[in-house]
Order: structure tokens, then sequence, then C-alpha cells
């Protein structure tokens, strides 16, 4: 059994006549970029919330480390929500200072810690002035700092990359890597697969309020892999449809490329059913070529969306 | 704990700091003394232009002749004119203020007339009919022929004035307090108003603030490291404390002034004065422990009416988005604090009446009238009970409140109606 700093078991969470999280168990590896996918709406922030301790869940229960969580471990985790504020009419340094002690940070230790990060990103300057005069980014650091200055074990970002310009963005996934360096684990709440595929080596995928597939992100493409082709060939979509139905799985929106010929990507569901797919696509859709391709991360959140991995 | 603190002190750092706060603060005193003496230096030094009146006397008692001049207007005689002809010549733009008309009879009725060009004031036309009415006796006392009339009429004239004490059993007079209603009233009225108003502009403040935290998405990152009703709390208590930092100031200013302003204007210029509610209200804001005592109570109610009505205002700001939407909750909250004012000024009339006894037990109404009654001398177990019930419902108000903030502050978009916030207020 590998070694987890958080297990989440048989969660579930209903709000009036809404079900939020539905018997929901996963075991978050020590040391682990660990994604947590699904569309909007799929349960992810409540989840979220409950290991937080924001929310309580109706059943099931959420160990932090073999134990279940305290009040106290609020201090070992950091949060990053998605929607992110700062006080307005607040210096900045003294913001920081605030929500470091929050979390349980003596006021000299933490002044401390903020002074040094705030040199490392660049932006020591900003200390004494009002956060109605920083730029987006800078709000966004400062956010950032105060997320990660009490050195939690676990960190919680929910979609962290959004509004995040591209320089930003890059300096906060280096950050990010940093710290699982110096041994935090990270979990990641998003929708964009991209950005999974870059850093996450764990996922949970979360569709309507349930646990839909978990897993190593290696494990999870060797699983998914195969059976997905790139189909080049020139017909209406309909006639796509009909050709394809029973035996495939379109996997994008088919796409018009050069020579007036579309492309579209499908998985097929099992193996001896190809030959039948490539003769029904040749006699029906006018086939140009076929090729086997990985499947993206995107791919495979679609498949198990649709139920069809 | 420690995190209430810290947003206490958070909140209260950040607007203690303010400078409109510094502001308010220091030139409120000043705007409350400035309000109470501007009429009278206004009626001092700005007369304004002096207003003519042409007077047209039909009595044949020369009246006209002996009208004196008031401190607005002078009267011109003019003897010729009709009354039609006269509204004519004299109009707008003749810069005459306006016509006096005198009939021949003049104690019937719309005999006499004040035709003006523009709106006249109260004062001149009470003046002008005292004017009259003073001639007219005059005139009809001299005809009895009684020899000195004038010597004898100085001689009737009385003027009683009548001293207060309120009965402290000993039957010494000199250790009775002295008392007087109209003092007494205009303490409660304005105890009564600086509670109002903390009320309101503290209560707002409460709901202006939760609805900021949460539009900005603050509250988001806060409930990481504390609980929603350690949140709410910290706002209210940090909010309070500035409440209460801001009268704090203003009660060392007020004692004193009682201690060492009070006393050398009483001794020299008052006692010289006759005006007794010149000299009671002297005497009631000199006695500095009465003033601190008042202070006291003013304090006990401030912050219980204050955690009440702003734990109304926290579960009002968590439940919208915005200021405006904040409203709608707003407009309730406030009724029952205008209904306080409406009691209040009953309290005027009868400290003791019904209604403003049971206006000032029920803890919605009873921060204000209450602490109007307790000028006028109220029994200590009725202040008591008031604040025990007060400070009761408060805890409840408070509980009840923060079961709908910690729904509420994570709750955007559609603007929540009552039957939402009562879901909110059940969920577990």
């Amino acid at each position: 059994m590998t070694d987890s700093i958080l297990t989440i078991e048989h969660v579930s969470k209903s709000y009036t006549g809404h079900k939020a999280l539905n018997d929901v168990s996963l075991e978050v590896p020590r040391g682990a970029v660990y994604g947590l996918l699904g569309p909007n709406g799929a349960g992810k922030t409540t989840l979220i919330r409950i290991i937080n301790r924001i929310t309580i869940a109706d059943e099931g229960r959420v160990l932090l480390d073999g134990k279940p969580l305290t009040a106290e471990d609020v201090y070992h985790i950091g949060y990053m929500p998605e929607e992110r504020g700062l006080y307005k009419k607040m210096r900045v340094g003294e913001q920081a200072l605030f929500f470091a002690r929050l979390k349980g940070l003596e006021r000299r230790e933490a002044e401390r810690r903020l002074k040094g990060w705030f040199e490392r990103l660049g932006i020591a300057d900003w200390w004494g002035r009002n956060v109605e005069d920083l730029s987006k980014g800078m709000a966004q650091k400062v956010q950032f700092i105060a997320t990660v200055v009490h050195e939690p074990k676990l960190l919680i970002f929910d979609e962290p990359f959004s509004g995040f310009d591209p320089i930003n963005a890059n300096m906060l996934k280096e950050e990010i890597l940093g710290l699982r360096e110096r041994g935090a684990t990270i979990i990641f709440s998003t929708h964009n697969m991209a950005s999974v595929e870059e850093i996450c080596d764990h996922i949970t995928l979360i569709n309507k309020s349930q646990n839909i597939l978990s897993g190593s992100v290696e494990e999870i493409r060797r699983r998914a892999g195969g059976n997905i082709f790139e189909v080049v060939y020139s017909a209406d979509d309909s006639t796509l449809h009909a050709a394809t139905n029973d035996l495939a799985t379109l996997l994008s929106e088919s796409q018009g490329v050069v020579g007036g010929y579309r492309r579209v990507k499908m998985h097929v569901k099992e193996d001896d059913k190809l030959r039948e797919v490539i003769a029904r696509l040749n006699e029906q859709c006018a086939l140009r070529s076929l090729n086997e391709v990985m499947p993206s991360m995107n791919d495979i959140f679609i498949r198990a969306v649709n139920g069809t991995l | 704990m420690k995190n209430t603190w810290l947003i206490i002190m958070r909140e209260w750092g950040e607007r203690v700091r303010k400078k409109s706060f510094i502001i308010t603060t220091l030139l409120m005193p000043l705007f409350m003394i400035g309000m109470m003496v501007a009429p009278t230096l206004m009626m001092l030094y700005s007369k304004g232009e002096e207003k003519q009146i042409v007077v047209l006397d039909r009595s044949g008692q020369n009246i006209a002749e002996r009208l004196m001049p008031t401190a607005e207007a002078q009267f011109v005689l003019d003897e010729q004119m009709s009354k039609t002809e006269a509204c004519r010549i004299y109009n707008e733009e003749s810069g005459i203020f306006g016509i006096l008309y005198i009939g021949s009879d003049v104690e019937q009725r719309d005999s006499v007339q004040l035709i003006t060009n523009s709106s006249s004031s109260m004062m001149l036309e009470e003046n002008i009919a005292s004017q009259i009415s003073a001639i007219i006796e005059h005139d009809k006392l001299a005809s009895y022929n009684i020899e000195n009339i004038e010597a004898i009429l100085a001689e009737v004239k009385t003027n009683i004035e009548l001293s207060t004490f309120l009965n402290d059993g000993t039957g010494v007079e000199e250790s009775m307090e002295v008392t007087s209603s109209s003092i007494n009233y205009i303490l409660g009225l304005v105890l009564g108003m600086i509670l109002y108003m903390v009320i309101i502009l503290y209560g707002q403040m409460v709901l202006t603030s939760v609805v900021e935290e949460k539009a900005s998405r603050v509250v988001d990152v806060l409930v990481t490291s504390c609980t929603p009703l350690q949140i709410m709390m910290g706002k209210i208590l940090g909010i309070a404390l500035v409440a209460m930092t801001q009268i704090a100031i203003w009660a060392l200013l007020v004692i004193a002034a009682s201690k060492f302003l009070l006393p050398s204007l009483f001794s020299a210029e008052v006692v010289a004065t006759n005006d007794i509610m010149l000299q009671s209200l002297m005497g009631t804001l000199g006695n500095t422990g009465y003033v601190a005592t008042l202070f006291l109570y003013l304090l006990l109610f401030i912050i219980g009416g204050f955690l009440l009505y702003a734990s109304l205002y926290a579960a009002a700001g968590s439940a919208v988005d915005s200021v405006m939407d904040g409203q709608q909750f707003n407009s309730v909250i406030m009724m029952p604090i205008i209904l306080s004012i409406i009691a209040m000024m009953s309290v005027f009339n009868d400290p003791n009446s019904p209604l403003a006894f049971w206006t000032s037990m029920i803890p919605l109404t009873s921060p204000i009238v209450m602490i109007a009654r307790i000028p006028c001398g109220i029994a200590l177990w009725e202040i008591i009970v008031s604040l025990v019930l007060l400070y009761a419902t408060f805890i409840f108000t408070t509980w009840a409140a923060a079961k709908i903030y910690r729904v509420g502050i994570f709750m955007h978009g559609k603007r929540p109606s009552w039957r939402d916030l009562w879901v909110w207020f059940r969920m577990k």
C-alpha cells in the first residue's frame, strides 16, 4: 500500500434537492501533484471545501496522515481558491502578515518568511503599497505567497492558472514544482486538461458527483491507450455518424482540412471492429487516411464522461 | 479565539486609521455645538435686509403710529391710498415687503390683514398681532380713566419660577437632586439620537463590509483558516470597537468639559443671568458623576443594541452580492429602528406611559427608547431587565445570523428570497 497523505472515504454531501458528492473515495499519495478534474459543477469545489473543513460531509470521512481531520489541520493545509481576493484598502505587507498569522504563524516568523518570499518573487518594493495600486499579476503573487507562507504539507489550488498571464503562470508552475521538491503534496482542481498533462502525476476525475476515474497519469494513459485514430475523409457529418455510429465514439468535432477533406478523432471500442470501421469509412466516406494516436488527457476526459473508457 | 482577535484588530485598525474616522471624531462635537449655537448667532448677526411694510390704518385709533419696528421689519404709514390701489402699486417690483391693512373695527374677523409679496415669518406675524392687541388693550384700560394705571400694571406683573427636586426621602432640600424636565428631555433626545446614529451608521458599515468581503472573494480565503462564525463575530466586534473608540473620545471630551470648563463658566456668567433653564443645564452637565453614569448606560445600550442589529445586518450582507441588493433587507431591519424613534417621542410626553415602558423592554426598540427614558429617572430594575432581555436577544440573533451567514457567503448570483434564507437557516 502506498503512503497516502490524504484519504477520502465514501464522502457524500447533499444540498437541498441536489447531491453534490455521491460516495466519493480517493487517495492522494504523499509528494504527488494530484489533479482533481471534472466539468464545472461536478462537485470538485464541494470536495475541496470538505477537505478544508469549510463544510462538513454528510457521510464518510477525510483522513490526513491517517487521522480524521481536526480544526488544527487547517494550519497544515494551504488553499488558494479559484475566486481569490485581497482587501483593497490594506497595505500589501500588512495583508500578507494578516493571512500568515491567521494560519498560525507568529508575527516575527511570519514577517521573516514573507520578506523572503517577496524578495524571491521580485515584489519586495511593494510591501508598503496599497493593494488597489497593484496590477493583477502582482496581486496574484501576493495571493500565492499568502497560500504557501506557512509551509503546509498539503497545498490545494483551485484553477490556479486561470487569470494568470503566461509569464506568471510559468513562474507559478515552477514555484509549485519547487514546493513539491521540498516535500509538499499538491492538489490541483481544474478543467484545463493541458495543465494537467504538464505537471500532474496522479488524477481523479469527478463527474456528476461521482469519482469515475482515479490513478496515476501513466497508468491511465496506458489503460486508455490504443484504438484512437485520426481519420481524414470526405463526407458530411451525418454520413460519418451513420457509418461509425455503433462501432466508434467520436472524440472531437470534425474539422475541415486542406483539400476539402475533413478530420476527426475517434475511438474504436473493440480491436476486431477496426477492419469493419475502415471498410465502412472507405465505402461511405471516401477515407483518405487513418492513423493511430496516443490519447490526450482531454480524450480520456471525454471518454470517461461518456462512459466509453 | 486567536483568529477572531486577529480579525477584530484588522477591522479596527483599518478603520481607525482612516482619515475620515479621525475627521468625523474630532469634528462631530464641533458640529453638534455649532448646531446648537448657530441659530442664535444667525439671529444676532444676520438680520438680513430690513423689510418695509406699508400700513393702511382705517381704525381711527392711531394704531399705525404706535407700531414699533420689529427686528426684521419697519412700518411705513400711508394715509391716502385704498387697499386695492396699494396692492397694485406696492407689488413685488416695488421693493416693499407687504401691506398691513387695519380695518375700522379691529376686533372683527378679517379686519386686520397682512398682504405680502413673499412669504412672511411666523415671528413677524405674531409680533404684529401682539403689538396691535397690546395697543388695543392699552386703549381700553385707558378708557376706564383709572389713576396711575401704568404704575398699577407694572406692579401687577408677576413671573413665577418653578424649582424642581427629586425627593430622596431625607427631607433635606440641599441633598436633593435638582431636576428639570426640559433638561431631561433634551438629554434623553440627544442620547437616543446618538444611539440611533451609531446603530444606523455602524450597522450599515457591517452590511457594506460583509458584502465587500464577499464580493471581493476575500472571504473565500478567510474561511480556509477561520470558521464563518469567527469571521462574522470578528467583523461585528471589530466595528463595535471602532464605534466605542469614537464614543470614548467624545465621552472624554464631554467629561473634561464638565469637569474643567463648565465650573468656571457656571460660577461667573450663569449665576448672573436669571435663566433657570440654562442654570439647570449647566448644573446637570456640571455633575461629573451623573454624566459619567449616563455614558456608562449609553455604552451598555449601544453595545447591546449595536450587536443585536449588527448580527442582522451581517446576515443580510452575507445573503446578497451588492450593497444595492442589500436594501431589500435593510429596509426591513430599519423598521423597528424607525419605530423606536417614534416611541422615543412619546417618552417626552410621559416617560412612564405604557408605550414608553413596553417599547423600552422589547429588545428591538429597547436601546433607543430606554436610553431616552434614563435621564428622566427610571427605576434601576427596569434598566436591568431591559439590558438582560437585550443581551439575551443578541445572543439569539447572532446564533441565527451565523447560520444564515455560513451559507450565504458562498452563494452568488440570484438575490435570495426570504424563503431561501429560511432554507439556509435550517441547513445542517
